[in-house]
């Protein structure tokens, strides 16, 4: 990801404050968000569901 | 008695029982052995000595009137400071919670251990908000390992393990989101439980991550560790991850020895998917021996690789990090130390997408653990790859910090113990895990006595508190 990329990102998330006082920390969590959505991708199962599944609560 | 501190928690609450030991005699032990090495070991975030001292004296006077509270009544207990003391300020071990007021209620599971009779000495050293490394740039400083206080006691219940090992308190409350109660108990040399996820409840702590966050006793010996789950492990149904499980006697096979029970190395976590410390692996070695010659049937067994497992924990601990911790990323992130900033920003970045992968994922290694769970009783596998490292090393603490197997039972909820598995040469405690099935602590906790009766490993102390 590219630092004009970060900065966009990291500012819609409101974390100017943070971009403008530790730039540098706020790269490296970049860096390291994108690894892990390198590494990460999908489940074997294309249909898997997450878990935990979505639950209804007792009837009333 | 010579020196009571010495003590194991059982052995201990049985001479209170008897009327040969009084629980202000044991308390007054253990704040001399405080008094003697706190300054060298920043166990403590808040020593509570008087309210420690009251609560002695009640169990004493409770005693003599023929009144037993529970299985704990008078025995110490330190408490990691993000779990809530009703009339302490629970700090996070963070410069942003120095202003909170003191907490009015305890914490569901402080709450139950002092039902039973537990004595709160004080708060304990963490890394802040659970999840930083060990810092010098927060308002108190990083525990200490009692083995050698230039080691990084592991964490993030930091204070609970070093103060443990050093004798401190003979239980402790831990917690475990990516390690945080076994990382401690493996380099401490003390014994580590992270319960099946919903088994202890977890309303009154500070959340990291809801859906990996457990809490867990810490103790020196395995049946102490056993005494305090039976008080922790209950039911809650204002915690919406509390399961209603059904009530062990976790004391009760203890002693069973593991004869016929099926023991499955994963191997490949500390030969393959890292390359273990040549000390970790020949310590792991050893126990697999012993409890074969114990009578335990051992064989190899595979799991998905730790980089899959590591993966998940990471993506869902930061993105749930951040949902809990974002507002003050936003507005005052001086506030936190460096190393926790960092990996708490992680979860800015993480997708919707890459949340909703992981969770999917999850299934899926619930799912195979569950399988090798189906063909032996318990696994045996690393806990950490290395000896613990020197604290003021950042680059070490960085490079061993990720080479553990750990965070596979944090994303499936399995419950794993984890407690020493010898000495390193330089005189450093290495470790083992043993994990089991879904609420089957009691087969977990008997292996691990088998091979603590076995090898005597209780008996090894750091010089300080011998």
């Amino acid at each position: 990801m590219d630092a004009k990329a970060v900065e966009v990102l990291a500012r819609e998330a409101g974390l100017s404050r943070a971009l403008d006082k530790f730039p540098d920390d706020v790269a490296a969590a970049a860096a390291q968000a994108a690894d892990l959505a390198r590494r990460l991708g999908p489940p074997a199962d294309p249909l898997a569901e997450p878990w935990p599944p979505m639950k209804v609560g007792a009837p009333r | 008695m010579s020196d009571p501190s010495l003590l194991s928690a059982v052995e201990a609450a049985r001479a209170m029982a008897a009327g040969k030991l009084s629980p202000v005699d044991l308390l007054d032990a253990y704040l001399a052995r405080i008094d003697r090495h706190e300054a060298a070991l920043n166990v403590f975030i808040a020593l509570d000595r008087d309210a420690a001292r009251t609560a002695a004296r009640a169990a004493e006077a409770e005693l003599r009137a023929g009144r037993r509270r529970g299985p704990l009544h008078g025995l110490p207990i330190g408490i990691k400071d993000i779990v809530d003391v009703a009339g302490l300020r629970t700090t996070c071990h963070s410069r942003l919670r120095l202003d909170a007021p003191p907490t009015i209620e305890d914490a569901v599971c402080v709450a139950a251990l002092r039902g039973a009779g537990g004595l709160v000495v004080g708060k304990l050293a963490t890394h802040e908000f659970a999840i930083g490394g060990p810092s010098f740039d927060l308002p108190f400083p990083p525990a200490r390992n009692p083995w050698n206080r230039d080691h990084h006691p592991g964490g993030s219940s930091s204070g609970s393990g070093a103060g443990l090992a050093a004798g401190f308190f003979p239980l402790a409350v831990g917690t475990d989101t990516g390690g945080s109660v076994r990382n401690p108990a493996s380099a401490c040399g003390v014994v580590g439980l992270k319960p099946t996820y919903g088994l202890v409840s977890r309303r009154g702590v500070q959340p990291l991550s809801f859906t990996l966050d457990h809490v867990g006793p810490m103790a020196r010996t395995v049946a102490d560790c056993a005494l305090m789950l039976q008080v922790m492990a209950a039911h809650d149904p204002a915690d919406p991850g509390s399961a209603p499980a059904p009530r062990v006697d976790y004391a009760r096979s203890l002693e069973s020895g593991v004869r016929g029970l099926r023991i499955g190395v994963v191997r490949h976590f500390h030969d393959a998917d890292h390359v273990a410390h040549p000390g970790v692996a020949a310590a792991l070695d050893e126990v697999v021996r012993t409890l074969a010659a114990e009578g335990a049937q051992v064989a190899d067994i595979r799991l998905p690789p730790l980089a899959r497992f590591a993966t998940v924990n990471r993506v869902i601990l930061m993105a749930e990090a951040f949902a809990i911790h974002g507002n003050d990323l936003r507005e005052r992130p001086e506030g936190f130390c460096q190393s926790s900033r960092r990996r708490m920003l992680v979860g800015a970045f993480v997708g919707g997408a890459d949340y909703v992968q992981a969770n999917r994922q999850r299934l899926e290694l619930m799912v195979a653990v569950d399988a090798a769970l189906a063909e032996v009783d318990v696994l045996l596998c690393a806990s950490s790859m290395d000896p613990p490292c020197r604290i003021d090393d950042a680059g070490e603490v960085e490079r061993t910090y990720p080479r553990q197997a750990r965070t596979p039972f944090n994303v499936t909820g399995h419950p794993a113990l984890a407690m020493m598995s010898g000495l390193s040469r330089d005189g450093l405690p290495l470790s083992v895990q043993f994990a089991g099935r879904n609420f089957d602590e009691a087969t977990v906790l008997r292996v691990a006595r088998a091979w603590e009766r076995a090898s005597g490993i209780d008996r090894k102390r750091p010089a300080l508190a011998a």
